[in-house]
């Protein structure tokens, strides 16, 4: 197996892109990867690419990505993992390259959530992730989802919504400077608790954003990485992990055993541990997720993740940094970009140009968490070989 | 004979004037009734289910299906859907054969059902006089829509009064039917009881209200200037109320959207198990799967499934209340995931007969059945968490 390199990675702007279709979003996060290479890139290179999308906007998926970035004479396939799409998706792109079958690939992700009216989105999305005859007529909508999880983890664990709020706060915090972060602004606690609330114990800002945007990243074999950058960023390791798909079938909800088989993969595959860990992304889809995900990834103890938020100890500056890109609360979150643009955040974090640079980052953790909780998927990078 | 009756009251609305709740419809009042006098080994087995109410949900058919599989009865029970109010319903139970579980089934107006078994034991009852004539001072359409004559006093005089005198009453009678309590007490011997429906279940209510105060005697049933009355003899008659403490129906706020879509395919596959609440047991290795799969939980068997029933007591797991405007819905909602009994079975369902919002994790409850949704016309039926009425203890009634 080849080591896989990641040499260019961008996207563009998250939010509500009423101005722009897919057909504008894709190819403009697609330049934007190829002009971040060193040493330049001739898209013609390109020998295969990966497309990840939740919802079909404007119709056929991978014809849109090859038509829109001129990359019509090599296998382009959607693929649509819940929002776990983009970081598999990533690992497509490195399954392609590792294995010998090509040397450069693109990987792309993108959805367009504000592209329909939010009443019917609300239907079509839930329609694309439940049960037609047993969760679909009980209006289980993506925030009921997650707080059925979060409501038994705060039963269970000394945290209460005071830290899921910490959690928004530093996450605002974060994206306020981050040019392509839909909320820039900062929040306090009380104004998370305040908030209108949603589905309890979520209040409004305890709710990532409904967003538009795309993302794309370059992936390339050891072998070729040299004509590309002198500062490569390795693909150390790609992990996904499916659960149960109904809630009823989950023995224990104060936990994501998908995320934990994800990152057991991810971390054998790299030869790291949690410890390791300098910078992660993790999917906070909700503020009481982003808990779970330390307590899932290793990064405490169970149940012990109010302690990290409550020292401030994965803000940047602290001892592990999580979501300085704002995470999906602060920067969005269109589904099959989301782990993209997160590999995006990591690719600049570990070359040292990222907006909320976190000092000496070696190896950092991408982390995707969807469907109806049931598939996760993990990307480990490094700006060390090995 | 008339060996036993069962009531339903839902909690919403006033004490003496009942609103269905969201979630309920004709067929689900029928069955909260019905189970009242059903499941009960030592009664006479139901063999035919006599539903009256003009407030049948699917007039195109498939309400006895689900009629049945909520009062757990087999799927090829005679159902009959008689359209029709009090004097329909007194009728069906006076000339209802052995084995017959009469429902009346009100929604609009005031709520409340009530369901008689009818066997060869009982309280004997017997029609005496009936007139059927034509004064629709009130009417209503297939689709609802009602025109009001609005002259009660015609009604009084030119209906009921001389429909009385056309059906032989001439006597005061024990208990009134179909009428507002002011024109029943009129019409009725000492105080005729106060019942809580005026359509189909009304005469129910009636034979049960006498019941109670070890009363017999004439039972009239009114509906416009339709008629009947009927002899309710001595013999014993249990009655079982569910008739929980009234309190005000929430007022959600409702957001317009579009028809909640259905796929009839997945509903049909799904409807016995759902509306049955059975599981699949593995022949294997015995582990429930609910819903059924083709493959087992447990040990992967792919071998045909027993088919059990559910426990309907249940826990809350977890919870969680939607408050955010949702198309087509009405928010808040709560939504449980129930562990039944000791099951090891969970269920996810909305809460029904108490306010959103107002349970939490470990709370305990039964399952009943109700409308979860109707999507594209369609009433989906299913299950509700309903939990334990919290009665004070009477330490604490003397604390307070």
């Amino acid at each position: 197996m080849r080591r896989v390199a990641m040499v260019g990675a961008g996207m563009t702007r998250f939010g509500e892109h009423f101005d722009l279709g897919i057909k504008d979003l894709v190819p403009m996060a697609v330049s934007e990867a190829v002009a971040s290479v060193d040493k330049g890139f001739d898209r013609a290179d390109v020998e295969a690419a990966w497309f990840g999308e939740l919802v079909s906007t404007d119709g056929f998926a991978a014809g849109i990505l090859a038509d829109s970035c001129g990359l019509l004479d090599i296998p382009v396939s959607r693929l649509e993992n819940a929002c776990a799409t983009g970081n598999d998706a990533v690992r497509h792109g490195v399954l392609g390259v590792a294995s010998g079958f090509y040397d450069v690939v693109l990987v792309v992700g993108a959805d367009k959530v504000r592209e329909t009216s939010a009443r019917s989105t609300f239907w079509d999305w839930m329609g694309m992730t439940r049960d037609m005859a047993w969760d679909f007529p009980l209006g289980l909508v993506a925030p009921a989802n997650f707080a059925l999880h979060v409501s038994r983890y705060l039963h269970e664990s000394p945290a209460t919504r005071e830290h899921l709020a910490m959690v928004a706060v530093k996450n605002h915090r974060h994206g306020v400077t981050n040019p392509k972060a839909q909320l820039r602004f900062e929040i306090t606690v009380e104004q998370v608790l305040d908030a209108p609330m949603v589905v309890e114990p979520f209040g409004l800002y305890d709710c990532t954003p409904q967003s538009d945007g795309a993302a794309a990243t370059l992936l390339v074999a050891e072998d070729v990485v040299d004509r590309y950058t002198d500062h490569p960023v390795w693909v150390r390791g790609v992990g996904l992990g499916l659960d149960r798909v109904m809630h009823a079938h989950k023995p224990d909800m104060t936990t994501f055993p998908a995320t934990v088989k994800a990152a057991k993969q991810a971390y054998a595959m790299a030869g790291v541990g949690p410890d390791d860990i300098d910078v992660a992304e993790c999917h906070d889809c909700f503020t009481g997720i982003e808990l779970m995900n330390y307590e899932d990834l290793g990064f405490c103890g169970r149940f012990d993740a109010y302690k990290l938020i409550e020292a401030g100890e994965t803000s940047v500056g602290g001892r592990l940094p999580v979501n300085p890109s704002g995470g999906l609360k602060a920067k969005g979150h269109p589904p099959g970009a989301t782990g993209i643009a997160q590999c995006t955040e990591l690719f600049e974090q570990l070359r040292g140009d990222a907006c909320n640079q976190v000092e000496g980052a070696q190896v950092a953790l991408a982390h995707n968490i969807g469907g109806p909780t049931a598939v996760s998927a993990v990307t480990i990078l490094s700006n060390q070989p090995a | 004979m008339i060996e036993a009756i069962g009531t339903y009251l839902p909690p919403w609305g006033a004490t003496t004037a009942r609103d269905a709740g969201p979630d309920e419809d004709a067929v689900t009042l029928a069955v909260a009734a019905g189970v009242q006098v059903t499941g009960n080994p030592d009664r006479t087995p139901v063999r035919r289910v006599v539903l009256v109410s003009r407030d049948l949900p699917l007039l195109e058919g498939g309400n006895a299906a689900a009629l049945l599989a909520g009062l757990g009865l087999a799927a090829d029970v005679e159902v009959r859907e008689q359209l029709g109010g009090a004097p329909a319903a007194l009728e069906a139970v006076a000339d209802a054969a052995s084995g017959t579980l009469v429902i009346g089934s009100d929604v609009v107006g005031r709520a409340g059902a009530a369901a008689a078994l009818c066997s060869t034991r009982g309280g004997e009852i017997t029609t005496t006089g009936r007139a059927q004539r034509s004064l629709p001072v009130v009417t209503r359409d297939a689709s609802g829509a009602v025109t009001d004559y609005a002259d009660p006093r015609l009604l009084r005089e030119l209906g009921v009064a001389v429909s009385l005198e056309r059906a032989g009453v001439t006597e005061k009678v024990a208990a009134v039917a179909g009428l507002g309590s002011k024109e029943a007490a009129a019409l009725g011997d000492d105080v005729v009881p106060t019942l809580p429906t005026l359509g189909a279940s009304a005469p129910l209510f009636a034979v049960a209200a006498l019941v109670e105060r070890h009363d017999r005697g004439a039972v009239l049933a009114v509906e416009q200037a339709t008629v009947a009355v009927a002899a309710l003899g001595e013999g014993a008659i249990d009655v079982a109320r569910d008739e929980p403490p009234a309190q005000p129906i929430p007022t959600g706020s409702h957001t317009p959207g579009p028809d909640i879509s259905i796929s009839l395919a997945a509903y049909e596959r799904a409807f016995d198990d759902k509306l049955r609440l059975e599981a699949a047991r593995c022949t294997t290795c015995g582990t429930l799967a609910y819903p059924r799969r083709h493959r087992c939980l447990g040990c992967g068997s792919e071998a045909p499934s027993d088919t059990v029933p559910l426990p309907r007591d249940a826990e809350i797991y977890t919870t969680a209340t939607i408050h955010v405007p949702v198309p087509g819905l009405t928010t808040p909602y709560t939504v449980v995931l129930a562990e039944l009994g000791d099951s090891g079975v969970r269920l996810l369902v909305h809460l029904t007969g108490t306010p959103p919002g107002t349970v939490a994790i470990g709370d305990r409850g039964r399952l009943v059945f109700r409308r979860v949704a109707m999507r594209s016309g369609v009433p989906d039926y299913g299950y509700g968490f309903l939990p334990t009425l919290q009665v004070p203890s009477e330490d604490e009634e003397v604390a307070a």
